[in-house]
């Protein structure tokens, strides 16, 4: 027991959010506000490097660890630590939150105080979700993140955010309870919240199968595989640019971590015994979702879908249960996540200059705004997959590893490749491409901060699709434990 | 020869409500201070020597730990209670020091109603709180619609109490005994007299389907009666429903058992659906507290697996937030008098922070969700269900809080994300804000740090 990073990790943001709370807020500027946050979240950022460096990759297990006891006597532990599977997650969260709060200065003019708070609370938060190894502390996390996103996407959302919000709040908590039932019987047999504890236990078989739903339908909700992804649409195009940055990068995963994380090592039996159904809804997903994004008319429905056709592959990737597969889901959630972010970002800079997300209000952007179609071709090419950038690693591994469990379902998940490319190209074209419509002439070009954060999210990309080691060598040994 | 000893707190009670008789003609104001300071000087001789008083009796070191620590809770909040009553008064004004006297018996009233080993004695200190109650909630006699909430309770109350009335005639012709923990020889008959006892313990909880009282009166009545109803009395019926449950062994009559398991399910069903459509804040609140009921009677079912710590942790956490909410509602008024709509708590956000903040904390804290207290509250109950195989009813138990989340999630709505509309007088009732500041802080303090409140259920009933 040494120095204790991890609760560090959770307690920086959420002192930073009291201490700003307690300032009086008439006489702050909204600048000086951002300012205090990019401060607090940077810093968060710099400290959260530190994990890496120390990780030990040779050992097994988690390491970091924290134990300290919450409740005595119902044998409820505030126990934390980290292995491959966390880091780079927690990583990608401490990197999105600070180019949150940097996208986010001129756009959000009222409530400045709050908005910053809120995201405070949020990143401590998920990463609270992403340290805990003992169920209860997860699932306190993984329902408390509801709370700030909420306020968030119903604040500074668009006209329709009621909506949006309350289905996001009620569809993820409706899934989330049945988790918590589950969760109180596993700890009620076990007699413990241990995770490793309850990977060595083995449920009754047809126990498992219900307990397995019952994690299914809080993580599918959260990834969300097709019949449940509904609410991504909405919340995305009703969030703020930084709500959806946040959501597509960060909130996304949850569900696909809680997949690798809980539902696998636990129920060995139903996942093999459930896989058939997961491939099925995931194959849905992809060939379904990304004829849905081909006829959208608005930028962020657009990406909001192909972000549901992509976490398709991202569950077809973990339920082959081979470490290939799961190494290239985990890939292409990161990958993902870096580049959905930068997606979300991409429309907010032309939504917040021009102020309507209808495609078909742009053309000719390429003309006036040279270095904002670059960085759009970077992060359009990623999501589309092409050698070189990190999209490409993830989906190659993902259909590789179908292979051996089926020719159809490679060939459902090829298909998936070749319809993202058709509408991201497709988006790409009637954006950058054609008349310069004469409203759009004044646009101006993207500013220094704007240059600075698409520039680390692009180099990001390009390390990750030219040396992917980096993060292989990183989650390799703790995902081949989870397979067993 | 009659042992006092163990009369003592409502001994202490009943001269509190002698010398306020005296004193209140002539100083309303100190007669509030004595009674508040009174009430604390209980409490400390609870929690000091509260066992010794019990320990000349017969009864199991169990049931004198309840007694104990249902009357610190209690008296705790009549403190609170006390303190908070008289700005509101005042502002309708009603400030008569009935109202305190009021308050006296009821409490009284509930006292005799936890420690009574005895139907006629439980009978009579129901009725003792029952009868303070309906005067409470016809308090503003001006007003049409309290006079009607007290009519309407009383004219409902008096039919339950006849049910228990005859539900006890009913176990007594058969047992020939009125005593509650020594009941053998069941026959059918007192089985239907049992639940007649039942049904009627039922409504003074606003249990669902008994529980058509609750919307009215809570509306009608002044908000600081609502709040009084909705907090201490409620408490002691429930822990006297739990000593019936617990006394009388009804999880091994089937017949009971199935008519408490019903009344759960009801009250955690016809809470939310009736809550969801409320445009008034009071009736909102009054449906889920039924919805909340559902959840203590869950709690009750199944006190064997964690023992009555589950029960008491969710009746704390739950009449905290109860205080808290209805700290702040009644801090609030608007230029027409009382606060009633859940559509003036638009913008609440730009008005005050503390206000809007403390909500969202209580009402987040009530839709059991982490990291609030409630959350624990509802976790604990939900396991000692599951434990217990009332996997059922935690299913129903859960997708009804999905459903209240709606409607909580509507008022933060309204105080987060709509414009401010109307305009809110500012009270600057500094008692009232301290009371929902610290309950606030005591939600989320709860939540990170527990021990404190495990260890005070768990010492008392080890």
């Amino acid at each position: 027991m040494s120095f204790p990073i991890l609760s560090l990790l959770i307690l920086t943001p959420i002192i930073g959010a009291l201490t700003l709370s307690l300032s009086s807020s008439t006489q702050l500027k909204n600048k000086t506000i951002f300012l205090s946050g990019l401060w607090i979240t940077t810093g968060e950022f710099l400290l959260s490097l530190l994990l890496p460096i120390f990780y030990d990759k040779s050992k097994n297990g988690y390491q970091f660890i924290e134990f300290h006891t919450w409740f005595d006597k119902f044998d409820i532990n505030y126990y934390v630590g980290v292995d491959g599977v966390s880091i780079p997650l927690i990583l990608l969260t401490t990197f999105l939150v600070p180019i949150c709060l940097l996208c986010s200065i001129s756009s959000i003019q009222n409530r400045a105080k709050e908005f910053v708070i809120y995201f405070l609370l949020l990143e401590s938060f998920i990463i609270g979700v992403f340290v805990s190894i003992d169920l209860v502390i997860f699932y306190v996390f993984f329902e408390a993140v509801l709370i700030p996103m909420f306020l968030i996407i119903g604040i500074w959302g668009g006209e329709n955010r009621l909506y949006a919000t309350f289905k996001f709040f009620l569809y993820t908590l409706a899934g989330s309870v049945l988790m918590l039932l589950a969760i109180i019987y596993i700890i009620s047999k076990v007699k413990s919240g241990n995770i490793e504890l309850i990977s060595d236990f083995t449920f009754d078989q047809q126990i498992e199968l219900v307990l397995f739903l019952c994690f299914f339908a809080s993580f599918a909700v959260k990834v969300p595989m097709f019949p449940f992804h509904t609410w991504l649409p909405d919340a995305h195009v009703q969030a703020p640019t930084s709500g959806s940055v946040i959501l597509a990068g960060v909130l996304l995963k949850l569900g696909a971590y809680g997949f690798i994380r809980l539902s696998l090592p636990f129920f060995e039996y139903a996942s093999i015994y459930f896989q058939p159904m997961i491939f099925a809804l995931s194959c849905v997903a992809i060939v379904y979702t990304s004829i849905v994004a081909l006829r959208q008319l608005d930028m962020k429905k657009m990406i909001a879908y192909s972000s549901v056709a992509h976490m398709g592959f991202v569950t077809i990737g973990i339920f082959t249960l081979t470490q290939d597969g799961i190494n290239g889901a985990y890939f292409q959630m990161i990958s993902h996540g870096i580049v959905s972010a930068a997606l979300f970002l991409i429309v907010g800079v032309v939504y917040e200059r021009h102020h309507t997300r209808m495609i078909s209000d742009y053309s000719g952007v390429t003309n006036v705004m040279p270095k904002y179609s670059f960085f759009f071709m970077v992060f359009m090419l990623s999501s589309v997959g092409l050698p070189g950038t990190s999209g490409f690693v993830g989906e190659f591994l993902v259909i590789m590893s179908t292979i051996s469990v089926s020719v159809y379902l490679t060939f459902f998940t090829a298909i998936g490749v070749i319809l993202g490319a058709s509408y991201m190209l497709l988006l790409y074209k009637n954006i950058n491409f054609g008349d310069l419509k004469s409203d759009i002439k004044q646009l101006a070009d993207l500013t220094n901060i704007e240059i600075f954060y698409f520039s680390c999210l692009a180099f990001l990309t390009m390390l990750l699709g030219v040396y992917p080691k980096l993060l292989f060598e990183m989650i390799n040994k703790s995902i081949s434990l989870s397979i067993i | 020869m009659i042992n006092l000893y163990q009369f003592i707190p409502e001994i202490f009670i009943l001269s509190l409500i002698l010398i306020t008789l005296c004193f209140g003609l002539f100083n309303k104001d100190r007669a509030i201070s004595l009674n508040t300071f009174g009430f604390i000087l209980l409490s400390i001789l609870l929690l000091n020597y509260g066992k010794e008083f019990y320990s000349t009796t017969k009864l199991s070191l169990n049931t004198i730990n309840l007694f104990v620590l249902s009357k610190i809770i209690l008296s705790i909040g009549s403190i609170v209670f006390i303190l908070l009553l008289k700005r509101p008064l005042k502002n309708e004004n009603l400030y008569r020091y009935e109202y305190v006297l009021f308050i006296l018996f009821a409490i009284l009233g509930s006292f005799v109603l936890i420690s009574s080993n005895n139907f006629l004695t439980a009978f009579i200190g129901l009725e003792l709180q029952s009868l303070s109650l309906y005067l409470m909630a016809a308090f503003n006699t001006k007003n049409l619609s309290s006079n009607e909430a007290g009519i309407k309770y009383f004219s409902l109350g008096a039919l339950s109490s006849g049910f228990l009335l005859f539900g006890i005639s009913m176990i007594y012709y058969d047992t020939g005994s009125f005593n509650i923990q020594n009941l053998d020889n069941f026959t059918a008959i007192s089985e239907i007299g049992l639940s007649l006892v039942l049904i009627s313990l039922f409504f003074k909880v606003s249990a669902a389907p008994f529980h058509i009282w609750t919307p009215d009166v809570y509306e009608g009545s002044p908000t600081i009666s609502t709040l009084f109803f909705a907090t201490l009395p409620k408490f002691a019926s429930l822990i006297f429903l739990f000593r019936v449950y617990q006394e009388l062994n009804i999880s091994e009559i089937k017949s009971l058992n199935y008519i408490f398991q019903m009344v759960c399910a009801f009250s955690l069903l016809v809470g939310v659906y009736g809550a969801i459509s409320q445009k008034v804040i009071k009736r909102l609140l009054a449906f889920s507290s039924i919805n909340h009921i559902g959840f203590m009677l869950l709690g009750i079912m199944s006190y064997q697996f964690m023992s009555e710590g589950t029960l008491f942790f969710y009746l704390i956490i739950y009449l905290i937030t109860t205080f808290g909410i209805f700290a702040v509602l009644l801090n609030l008024r608007t230029v027409d008098g009382e606060f009633t709509k859940i559509s003036q708590l638009n913008g609440l956000r730009f008005n005050s922070n503390s206000k809007s903040i403390s909500m969202l904390v209580f009402f987040f804290s009530l839709a059991g969700i982490p990291p609030f207290a409630g959350f624990f509250a509802k976790f604990f109950i939900l396991s000692a269900s599951i434990n217990d195989g009332f996997i059922f009813l935690s299913i129903i138990a859960v997708l009804s809080s999905v459903i209240a989340a709606f409607y909580y999630l509507t008022i933060i709505k309204n105080m987060f994300f709509n414009k401010l509309e109307i305009e809110l007088l500012d009270d600057n009732n500094k008692t009232g804000k301290v009371i929902f500041i610290t309950s606030g802080l005591i939600i989320t303090l709860f939540f990170i740090y527990p021990d404190p409140l495990i260890n005070l259920v768990d010492n008392l009933f080890k």
